[in-house]
């Protein structure tokens, strides 16, 4: 379990979700934080928060498998990667990595994502 | 003694999982089981969704669609639906099944458990009843047995057929139905057991390459209802092609056309253009409406089809890729048809809008 240090920003929320202990590595929580659906992820350890909005066509992003995939091969191989750091969004199943945002199989797309830190010894804190 | 034929077994295929690469391990994890959670992959249609076919935002079931009490929070009431017309999961599935009595008897039973079960949960709802479309005698026989049920508004069969559904073979059913006054579904599905054929090369490989194939069904039913003259012997008929896709009809209907007006003479009963047969009792619904980047171009060909007037709503709640109204790429200014007035047309038993809705 890994403190992270939060960078300030002038204008923003804190909302303390949960305790480390409550969130194992894996497992994920829907929160409403000011009104905004928030999926906080423990990812080996590290925690994530993204909009559980997803940027495709407005589906349930972080109610989707949290998971791996297949790399893209040159020679019709299986390459399994991603080892549970991706999320398919929960609707159409598109493959979006966890700590960035990241889409797939769209680089323009991204999913929004919120600072998390781990603050008072054990306080898992969204930034939004 | 030497007993050469002895079946052990796995008492459910997670005993599996241990052994699989972990790509093909999520397959099993997460993906398609028809015979539910722990069944071995068996290819009742020969593409299973990897993933499974269900949104995973509902419920941990492995059929979301079960559950009533989600349904109305995450669709019925959350998009202010006024009617939604159940087309059930499996059940068209009995069109794959060899034995047309078999197949007939669990129409029948579903067909008796919706208005059982189904119907009393909610006044939205209204009911598709199902027909195993290989046994034409007794699929007409239960339209009529249980067709004028006044929450019934239509007859659903699977898009995947042993043959093009303007085959004579299938007339019984469709005059069963326009006695009945109900139009005539065929919904994505059926693709495999005795409907051996529903990618006109033969056997696609993948799920996704396959899926947005599948609407090779739609064209063959449309053309094949057409030539056969459904439309001239039940004028008050109406086919309705669900979750087949929407943009491939405009151009499948020039064709048609084309073809038409040279060789007329192989079907001396039509007595208009393929388009306008088409236009007059071909309805469409919209999921999944395709994508394109300019969505100018997919309403262009909306147009041609006189979209605003043929084509029908739908969710396919609780699947994969469903469409969500509020997402939707259709004309603004057709929506109020498109989400509502032309399901009305189509399906005479909904009661009328209520004032302001």
């Amino acid at each position: 379990m890994t403190d992270q240090v939060a960078k300030k920003r002038r204008s923003h929320k804190q909302f303390v979700v949960c305790k480390v202990a409550d969130l194992s590595p894996g497992q994920r929580k829907i929160v409403d934080l000011d009104g905004k659906c928030i999926g906080l992820f423990n990812i080996k350890g590290q925690f994530y928060a993204l909009l559980n909005y997803c940027p495709h066509n407005g589906g349930a992003l972080c109610q989707g498998p949290i998971t791996g995939t297949a790399l893209p091969t040159e020679d019709y191989e299986f390459v399994y990667s991603y080892e549970e750091a991706l999320v398919r969004c929960g609707w159409h199943g598109w493959e979006f990595e966890i700590a960035t945002g990241k889409c797939l199989v769209d680089t323009k797309l991204k999913a929004k994502t919120y600072q998390v830190t781990v603050e008072n010894g054990g306080d898992v804190v969204v930034h939004i | 003694m030497i007993d050469c034929d002895v079946h052990n077994s796995w008492s459910t295929t997670d005993e599996l999982l241990p052994y699989m690469d972990p790509n093909f391990r999520d397959y099993l994890v997460r993906g398609e089981l028809p015979g539910g959670r722990g069944s071995f992959p068996h290819a009742h249609r020969p593409w299973l969704h990897p993933e499974g076919f269900m949104r995973t935002d509902l419920t941990d079931d492995y059929w979301p669609g079960a559950n009533y009490e989600v349904m109305r929070e995450k669709l019925l009431d959350y998009y202010d639906i006024d009617f939604a017309i159940l087309t059930s999961e499996e059940v068209i599935e009995i069109s794959t099944l060899a034995n047309p009595y078999y197949a007939s008897a669990l129409a029948k039973a579903h067909n008796d458990w919706m208005v059982d079960t189904w119907l009393p949960k909610d006044d939205r709802f209204k009911l598709s009843m199902v027909v195993a479309p290989q046994d034409p005698k007794g699929a007409a026989d239960e339209i009529r047995r249980i067709g004028d049920h006044p929450d019934i508004v239509q007859v659903l069969v699977s898009s995947g057929s042993y043959r093009p559904y303007g085959d004579p073979f299938y007339h019984p059913i469709w005059e069963a139905a326009a006695e009945m006054g109900l139009p005539i579904a065929a919904h994505l599905g059926g693709q495999g057991g005795v409907n051996y054929n529903p990618i006109g090369c033969g056997p696609t490989t993948f799920y996704w390459e396959t899926h947005a194939m599948l609407c090779e069904t739609g064209m063959a039913h449309v053309a094949s209802m057409i030539a056969h003259g459904v439309f001239e012997k039940w004028p008050n008929l109406y086919f309705v092609i669900i979750e087949c896709g929407v943009s491939w009809l405009p151009g499948i209907l020039w064709r048609l056309d084309a073809d038409y007006k040279a060789l007329r003479k192989e079907t001396p009963w039509l007595k208009r253009l393929p388009s306008e047969y088409a236009r007059d009792h071909i309805r469409l619904t919209t999921q999944p409406l395709e994508q394109p980047k300019n969505k100018q171009h997919l309403w262009s060909v909306l147009e041609a089809i006189d979209g605003e007037n043929t084509l029908l709503f739908a969710t396919d709640y609780p699947h994969w890729d469903f469409d969500d109204p509020t997402q939707i790429q259709i004309p603004p200014a057709w929506k109020d048809k498109i989400f509502d007035e032309n399901a009305r047309k189509v399906y005479k038993r909904l009661s009328p809008r209520r004032n302001g809705k």
